[in-house]
């Protein structure tokens, strides 16, 4: 798009640097590499002879990131998706029903405000449910081809079926599911093959990263992965996603719209999705709170108001907000009037849904832990190695990711729950009487928990490579040899070590811009499904053989997809 | 609906066939895709259909109607082909504004996007005119000065984000430089882009480019955290930073062999080092030397970005702080946010109005369509993007009748026409389809007009009841009849009655001699006195044959609670429950089910219950008629073809006999909710 020139000028130059470079390290017996950029390069900007869309292996791949909500679709190598495509019922009218376009007209029929379950209100605008049980699969084909069939005549512009195609796709999903979507697109176009890749290590691609705790506040839940050399390590998930804070949204503002009838029943939304969607995203944001920290309890209500000053001055935002009024369009009205609601109001679903605020940890199920106690779990399970360097590389991914002031929220919480509880799993009140019965004992000065207060929440918000917990303090003093030898024989002399044990974000491009890059880079992902395999067995032709994947590094001589097409795997999703 | 009633939609009989799951025909050796391509069987959708009625309210159904006038036909496999079972193939890109062509190697490289002067306003995606700020009329037609882009409806112009342009032309040029290289319009964001640079320019030259690490550490995001690029300028630098990495860490001797062979066999211990997913380590494997590779150089291992010229962006910790103020301040309000409509093809940045830039303007396609099984071309278009004409066309509406409905007047006729019109002006006995009221039937006319060349035997068949909750009684008076071929009009002006008498066995003596419905409608005294008889074809022409349709619309949940005030319970009870065990009784099992769940609700049409299996769902109270057509002609062989039809159906030698079935659904109308 606009970046077009910049980068077409950026891919002349390419080779000619990379041949200096080449004569620069005086090895010039690698003439390989110019040209194999050349190649790759003249193929991603798009055939300056229209001879080349003829050579298929030459084609761009196109990239489609799969969401339960959205469907994001573009070319290999550019930052951006071509287009984002939902599936709502606007989308799955009749062809020919222009209901949607008529809304002025339509307005006295649809106004009249119908009460609708939560699941209903939200489930219409779903492509998929990971429960299978209630989902009819068929129709999840019906739309998938309709999404794809418009994606490409609308965004795309381009003959379906006749390059690669890359789906990113979460690391879970049920093989019912995976199958009807190969299904549907292999019978439906002929695409030579289709890639799949998992959607939180693109992420970490797209950070420039290797390793890292991908947050992915996602539509259904929240899926938090630990990744360690691109490879997941941890998964842990919540329901507390965007699809619950939407439908608190939508309690919210029915209970705004119609508060003289308060009778209904907390489970019922009358007011329009696309409505509370839209606020959603332009109004919800999230108080940059810290949680009752350390060993003192709860002081909730008044957040702190002069404990610290990282604080104090995130207080005196929220406390200018507090009065702060916005006007929304009214729920119940036809979008004329207008209603004022308290700017502060509008970070209460957050507080409740993502946080599970008022609700005490022994009330939550497994499945509905809050995320930063999520995120915690999750660094928790992983190995201190891992942990130290995940926990300096938070990837917030997702559509709640776009909360203002959630990722700083998360980070905080988080660093007060690593100061209240270490990392240490045991929890209990026996615990921590003997913890508090040891503190009395070692110190007993009652202002120290006041300062190692102030610390934490200071060394994070600096974001830097400065340690703040006691880990990375202990590391700083402790010298391992292996890891200095290491260091010594990696011949880039990185003087700078990884930073390390310091809670810190990293923002992505996201896992639509991952696969984009790796693809770029002609990198293949390890499940690439064929055509003629796929059409042959299903997902049943795929080989189940782990030992494949043991044997993986003698594949790697080079021959990875050369003598053993006549198998493919399904990997993470096998 | 929004289309008028009433309507008639078709359902492409592909519906019908599901997905292939190949993994469930493992056994049967043959593809599934690969189903014979010459003849699906026309007889395959009703065999399947005897077991199901189709439902017009089903929400796939959704995906398999269209409109008659959208589908098309494959005259080798005889079939209907919606665009769900048709493949296309892009003959021309053409901007749909200035209806240039934009040549194919362009069309990537512009982003999809026209190059030159369209675009679409970013509030509300009207085109955009460029503009002159400053009328300056000196000396005649000189119109100087500094150009913009202003929406004609929403009087949103560039100025509202501060560009104004230099020239009148290649403004989309103009606006990527300014967008791409100048932090021009920074001043009003949140966030700085001060360290906006091209992705070369990150690396002022080569040298500095490949400086060793230590070196480039002045620069790392500790040092200025308020620099981000923006997506496109870090994309572009982590791809370079990736470039470089593979290339630094490949450099290995083995390798020089690996140019000479696809890029699969190309420095494959690179490739996989960056992306081996699950395979297991590959750093480990190189650094204890690991499957006794590269024994003599260990390759440096790839790192991670570090910098955010590599393309590293570690935000700072108050930057969303900013975005919340300006979100709450009063100044911004709703409008001062963007819609998620106007968000969806910006920069993922874009939150405010002020960010959001003038969009290029969608290229668009003609497009040649061909059938997916045969791959026989069923429309191509003309090459030229102004042009409208085609040059093969096969549209199913010159295969399949076309479907026509409107109400009987029962009164005189004196605003009926061909065309149906829910509501003719002048008439009060026309029923107004918009608010049909529950329980009274109406009558139908069902036109059917054949526009091929060989008479068709159509067999319709519908569910006595249709199906859902509404449950509408529904019968056609005369399921089986003829259409005439669409012949020639001369040809049936000279031929006279002999041409009528093969093809008409029910009509009367009024339609024969008229060659035009129109006038046999409207003119002929006969047809308003008719009432409509069972197994009787209504109306007849010369390629059209109506008959009629008798329904019964359905109680709506919750709609008889004012009746219920009007009339005495068991008055009201005389009046449903006989029905619908008549219903019952004479129906067949499909419906059996839907009608029977129907009658134990009623007991609770209360209106006000919230039960929400109760309440009206969306459009529950449209009346649409599922109606499964079965349509059998002999058509000529193709030879023969251009010989007509008077001589090919005398010789039964050289005809083939075929036949078409589909469903269609006909919109009746929307029933009201109380009965009157």
């Amino acid at each position: 798009m606009t970046s077009t020139p910049s980068t077409t000028a950026f891919d002349d130059r390419r080779p000619i640097s990379m041949s200096f470079r080449n004569s620069q390290s005086g090895r010039p017996s690698s003439p390989h590499t110019p040209q194999h950029h050349l190649r790759s390069n003249n193929s991603s900007f798009a055939s300056t002879s229209s001879a080349s869309t003829s050579f298929r292996g030459e084609e761009d791949a196109i990239i489609f990131e799969f969401g339960s909500r959205w469907l994001r679709a573009g070319f290999e190598g550019e930052s951006t998706p071509m287009c984002m495509v939902g599936c709502g019922p606007e989308e799955s009218r009749r062809v020919g029903d222009y209901r949607g376009w008529l809304k002025s007209n339509n307005e006295t029929d649809t106004s009249h405000s119908r009460l609708v379950k939560a699941e209903e209100w939200t489930g219409a605008y779903e492509l998929w449910d990971m429960n299978l049980r209630d989902l009819d699969l068929a129709l999840v084909d019906d739309k998938i081809e309709r999404m794809f069939r418009e994606t490409y005549n609308k965004y795309l512009l381009t003959d379906a079926g006749t390059s690669r195609l890359v789906l990113v796709l979460p690391s879970i999903i049920p093989h019912p599911l995976l199958s009807s979507l190969l299904s549907t697109l292999f019978s439906r176009w002929r695409f030579p093959s289709i890639t799949l890749l998992t959607s939180a290590p693109m992420a970490v691609t797209a950070a420039g990263l290797r390793s890292a705790l991908v947050v992915d506040i996602g539509w259904a839940e929240t899926i938090i992965s630990g990744i360690y050399e691109y490879r997941e390590m941890t998964v842990r998930r919540s329901t507390r996603a965007m699809k619950s804070l939407l439908q608190e949204t939508g309690r919210l503002l029915t209970r705004l719209s119609n508060d003289s009838e308060a009778s209904q029943s907390a489970d019922e939304i009358s007011v329009k999705f696309e409505l509370c969607e839209e606020t959603a995203s332009r109004f919800l944001w999230c108080r940059p709170k810290a949680v009752p920290q350390g060993s003192t309890e709860i002081l909730e209500q008044q957040p702190a108001e002069s404990d610290e000053d990282d604080v104090e001055t995130a207080d005196k935002h929220t406390a200018s907000l507090s009065d702060e009024t916005v006007s929304l369009p009214c729920p119940s009205g036809s979008g004329t009037t207008y209603i004022d609601i308290p700017f502060s109001k509008l970070a209460d679903p957050v507080d409740k849904v993502l946080f599970a605020e008022g609700l005490a940890d022994c009330e939550l199920d497994d499945e509905e832990k809050p995320l930063p106690l999520l995120v915690y779990n999750a660094l928790l399970s992983l190995p201190p190695d891992v942990r130290g360097t995940c926990m300096s590389r938070i990837v917030f991914i997702g559509g709640g990711s776009n909360i203002p002031g959630i990722r700083q929220r998360i980070l905080k919480d988080v660093a007060s729950l690593i100061e209240k509880y270490g990392w240490s799993p045991v929890r209990g009140k026996v615990i921590e009487q003997q913890r508090q019965k040891l503190q009395s004992l070692r110190l007993s000065q009652p202002q120290l928990p006041t300062v190692t207060k102030q610390e934490d929440t200071n060394e994070p918000s600096d974001s830097g490579s400065e340690k703040s917990t006691s880990e990375p303090q202990e590391d700083d003093e402790e010298v391992d040899p292996v890891e200095q030898k290491i260091r010594r024989n990696n011949k880039d002399k990185d003087a700078k070590p990884p930073v390390q044990g310091v809670l810190r974000e990293v923002e992505s491009l996201g896992p639509w811009a991952g696969a984009s890059l790796l693809t770029s880079l002609k990198v293949r992902g390890l499940v690439e499904i064929e055509r003629e395999k796929y059409l042959q067995h299903g997902l049943a032709g795929a080989t189940r053989d782990l030992e494949m994947h043991g044997h993986a590094p003698d594949r790697r001589s080079g021959l990875r997809t050369g003598g053993d097409r006549s198998s493919w795997t399904l990997a993470g999703w096998g | 609906m929004s289309r008028p009633f009433p309507y008639a939609f078709i359902s492409c009989p592909c519906a019908n066939i599901p997905v292939p799951d190949p993994a469930k025909k493992r056994r049967s050796r043959d593809s599934p895709q690969k189903s014979n391509p010459d003849k699906p069987k026309p007889l395959l959708p009703p065999d399947d259909e005897d077991e199901q009625t189709f439902d017009p309210r089903s929400p796939r159904a959704n995906f398999s109607l269209y409109p008659p006038e959208q589908l098309l036909y494959c005259e080798d496999c005889h079939q209907i082909k919606c665009p769900r079972c048709i493949t296309e193939e892009i003959v021309c890109w053409y901007c749909p504004n200035c209806l240039f062509e934009t040549p194919s190697s362009m069309v990537r490289s512009e982003g999809n996007r026209c190059a030159r002067n369209c675009f679409n306003c970013p509030i509300c995606t009207a085109p955009l005119a460029v503009n002159t700020l400053e009328n300056v009329v000196t000396g005649g037609t000189s119109q100087q000065g500094p150009w913009v882009l202003s929406c004609g409806y929403c009087m949103w112009s560039t100025l509202d984000i501060g560009i104004k342009f230099d020239k009148p032309t290649n403004i989309r040029t103009q606006l990527s430089k300014m967008t791409d290289a100048t932090p021009s319009r920074s001043r009003q964001m949140s966030r700085t882009f001060g360290d906006l640079k091209s992705p070369l320019s990150t690396y002022s030259s080569i040298d500095e480019a490949f400086l060793p690490p230590g070196e480039s550490k002045p620069e790392d995001p500790l040092d200025q955290p308020s620099a981000p690029l923006n997506p496109d300028a870090r994309f572009n630098a982590l791809k370079n930073f990736y470039k470089n990495q593979i290339s630094a860490t490949s450099s290995s001797p083995t390798d020089p062999l690996g140019m000479d062979f696809g890029a699969g066999f190309s420095s494959p211990g690179a490739l996989n080092r960056i992306m081996s997913l699950y395979t297991s380590s590959s750093r480990l494997s190189s650094l204890y030397g690991g499957a006794n590779k590269k024994p003599k150089t260990k390759p440096p291992v790839m790192r991670e970005a570090l910098t955010a010229g590599e393309g590293l962006k570690v935000p700072s910790p108050d930057a969303e702080d900013a975005l919340i103020q300006r979100m709450a301040s009063p100044d911004c309000g709703w409008d001062g946010l963007a819609s998620l409509e106007q968000r969806s093809f910006q920069s993922p940045d874009a939150r405010f109005v002020d960010d959001l830039l003038p969009l290029p303007v969608l290229l668009r396609t003609k497009r040649s369509k061909r059938c997916k099984s045969c791959k026989h071309i069923l429309v191509k278009p003309e090459l030229k993007p102004q042009s409208t004409r085609f040059r093969i066309r096969l549209i199913a509406l010159s295969y399949i009748p076309l479907p026509t409905l409107r109400p009987l007047n029962p009164g005189p006729q004196q605003a009926a026409t061909v065309l149906p019109t829910p509501t003719a002006p002048g008439s009060t006995t026309n029923p107004n389809l918009d608010a049909l009221s529950p329980l009274r039937p109406i009558q139908l006319l069902l036109t059917l007009k054949n526009h091929m060349f060989d008479p068709v035997r159509v067999t319709l068949a519908t569910p006595s009841v249709t199906p859902g909750r509404v449950a509408s009684k529904v019968t056609i008076l005369c399921p089986q009849f003829d259409i005439g071929a669409n012949s020639d009009v001369w040809d049936e002006a000279l031929q006279g009655a002999s041409a009528t008498t093969t093809a008409a066995n029910t009509a009367t003596p009024a339609t024969a001699t008229t060659t035009d419905p129109r006038g046999s409608r409207s003119g002929g005294l006969g047809v308003y006195e008719k009432v409509a008889e069972a197994g009787k074809v209504w109306d007849k022409g010369r390629n059209w044959t109506t008959v009629v349709l008798e329904v019964v619309p359905g109680t709506l949940p919750g709609g008889v609670k004012r009746t219920l005030k009007k009339y005495p319970a068991n008055e009201l009870e005389a009046d449903n429950h006989p029905s619908n065990n008549n219903n019952n009784n004479d129906d067949e099992e499909d419906s059996n089910s839907d009608s029977d769940s129907d009658s134990s609700v009623a007991l609770d049409w209360s209106g006000q219950t919230s039960d929400p299996n109760q309440q009206l769902q969306p459009d529950e109270d449209v009346l649409e008629i599922p109606v499964f057509v079965h349509m059998e002609w002999d058509s000529d062989n193709q030879i023969d073809q251009e010989q007509g039809v008077g001589v090919g159906r005398g010789s039964s030698s050289d005809t083939v006999k075929r036949e078409l079935a589909y469903w269609m659904v006909l919109g009746v109308g929307r029933i009201m909710r109380e009965v009157v």
